[in-house]
């Protein structure tokens, strides 16, 4: 054990640096962006939550953020379960795979998308050569929806697939001893018992969903901004600070009320993630 | 923590179950969640792999199938100045910001595990904020109070942005490696006689060696695909690689972007694997994990 000098001599560099580096200056977003007051900066977050425009791009955000959520947990869990339990000798290198993206470059992943929905791309190829009229699929909610899905379901697998491990496959197989369905096995013993892991994968997911800034801006387009799209335009576009300042307390408030009600569950569930 | 405990087990479980008749693969004896992973692979994988596909494009456009087959966008993706600035820009940044972050993160990470401190939670909490609040925002706020109101360079705004987001990585994965181990091994050094420096270079530090190479590697890929924190901060005499290549899609739809982003993973493989040689490819995200 180190004494308590030493200790605190270790910890206060790193201390200094995370105050000044970075508490400070996010505090100072709030209360005094350069040449604009906090009253500023209130009063435009006030119009902003009346103006219908605004209204439009936090109800997406909120709404595409949420739908991410659902299929990344309705399409990374059973990933998860199933690598989790799998004798195969291919899981390890599934596993692989799926962790492989989070390496990757954003950039990268998101251009994927704009060679498969573009103007020329493999989906509009497709639909000509079937004689079909090529629909109009980027610079959508759907491709935002699509390049969200992609980013993030790496994430919720890792969140599922530590839950999932940790759960006994015997109370699975004792479950189904007992006559229970294979599906009931699955929504009444699996499910419940790796619901932590669930929430800490619902929860990163919407909080990196509502936050991402390639995306909107690759896939979405100027008509369908989202609130980190929104930001970069107030900010380096029509230098607005007050705008861009509003628009970042809303974004980072929207965080915190989903990482709070997540610890409140994680909490309640006796169990913390 | 529970996916590097299981990766090496995977051989040893299986033998006693061999014994058992061979079980068929799961995704066959699960049809719906077995249709639900295959979905969930293609949206991962298959965008990935039409960027390869377009990569070795001869057309002058983003177009599918491609009209021919040539090299000629990686040749100009190497010979256009913008990404080999920023490429090496990017390198300089990432390198930087993972060093800085270790020399700051590994002493916490000591003394939040091996030191008798009050209110250790709260400490600990200040070293991960960075992570809660959008990097967006991390970005506008360096943005307003660094550059425009202190007229600090682009660079180091920079730098202390991406260090601040690299620090809770460092913290905690290479907490986790010293929580794995037995504070008793360096108190018996103590013991046997051994200065507090010669501790912690023959004992402590080879403890910590896996948690600091983990880190270095997750916060280098960190810093090097930043956009959010890195768009606002950059300037005309400093851009990152991922921003640039994101004002080029604005600009032109030629495919020099897939052949750069064909390079970019080619590369990011090659990380990979070496993070599977020095430490366990899974094991690296344990840490953050948990």
């Amino acid at each position: 054990m180190l004494s308590k000098k030493s200790a605190l001599m270790l910890l206060a560099p790193g201390v200094v640096f995370i105050v000044l580096g970075f508490c400070v200056p996010a505090l100072m977003l709030l209360f005094a962006p350069p040449g604009v007051t906090a009253g500023d900066v209130i009063a435009r977050l006030g119009r902003m939550l009346q103006d219908p425009y605004d209204l439009a791009i936090i109800w997406r955000t909120v709404g595409l953020g949420l739908l991410v959520t659902v299929l990344s947990v309705a399409f990374g869990f059973p990933i998860a379960l199933l690598l989790a339990r799998s004798t195969s000798r291919w899981a390890g290198l599934l596993l692989a795979l799926a962790i492989f993206p989070l390496l990757l470059s954003n950039v990268v992943r998101t251009y994927g998308w704009l060679v498969l929905l573009g103007k020329n791309g493999v989906i509009g190829q497709i639909a000509t050569a079937l004689g079909l009229p090529a629909p109009q699929l980027l610079y959508t909610e759907t491709a935002i929806v699509l390049g969200l899905l992609q980013l993030f379901l790496p994430l919720a697998i890792i969140s599922c697939y530590s839950a999932v491990a940790q759960v006994d496959g015997g109370l699975e197989d004792a479950a189904r001893g007992l006559g229970a369905s294979r599906t009931r096995a699955l929504w009444t013993v699996t499910l419940p018992l790796s619901l932590p892991g669930v929430v800490v994968a619902a929860t990163l997911v919407f909080a990196g969903s509502t936050t991402a800034y390639t995306t909107p801006y690759l896939l979405g387009g100027s008509n369908q901004r989202m609130l980190a799209t929104q930001l970069f335009n107030y900010s380096s576009v029509s230098i607005d600070w007050a705008g861009a300042s509003a628009v970042a307390i809303i974004m980072t408030a929207l965080v915190f009320l989903v990482s709070a009600a997540s610890a409140a569950l994680a909490g309640r569930k006796g169990s913390v993630a | 923590m529970s996916l590097d405990t299981r990766a090496p087990e995977t051989t040893a479980s299986r033998a006693p179950r061999s014994a058992r008749p061979a079980r068929r693969p799961a995704v066959e004896r699960r049809p719906v969640l077995g249709a639900f992973a295959v979905l969930g692979y293609i949206v991962m994988i298959v965008p990935i792999l039409f960027v390869v596909a377009a990569a070795f494009s001869g057309g002058d456009s983003l177009k599918f199938p491609p009209d021919s087959f040539s090299l000629k966008w990686f040749v100009a993706a190497a010979a256009y100045k913008p990404f080999m600035a920023s490429l090496l820009q990017s390198t300089e940044l990432a390198a930087l910001a993972t060093l800085l972050a270790l020399v700051l993160g590994v002493p916490a990470a000591l003394a939040l595990e091996r030191g008798r401190l009050r209110g250790k939670a709260w400490v600990q909490g200040l070293f991960l904020s960075p992570l809660i609040v959008p990097e967006l925002v991390v970005g506008l706020a360096l943005y307003q109070q660094l550059i425009a109101a202190l007229g600090v360079s682009s660079f180091a705004a920079l730098l202390v942005g991406h260090t601040a987001l690299l620090i809770p990585y460092a913290v905690r994965v290479t907490g986790a490696s010293l929580a794995l181990a037995d504070p008793f091994v360096e108190e018996a050094a103590r013991g046997l006689g051994a200065g507090p420096l010669k501790v912690f270079t023959s004992v402590t530090l080879p403890l910590l060696r896996p948690g600091i190479v983990s880190a270095s590697l997750l916060g280098f890929v960190t810093s090097f695909n930043n956009v959010p924190l890195s768009l606002l901060l950059q300037g005309r005499k400093f851009a990152t690689l991922p921003v640039t290549m994101l004002d080029y899609v604005q600009q032109s739809y030629d495919p020099m972007i897939a052949s750069m982003s064909t390079l970019i993973l080619a590369a990011t493989v090659l990380v990979a694997m070496l993070a599977e040689r020095a430490v366990g490819f899974a094991k690296i995200f344990g840490g953050i994990n948990r």
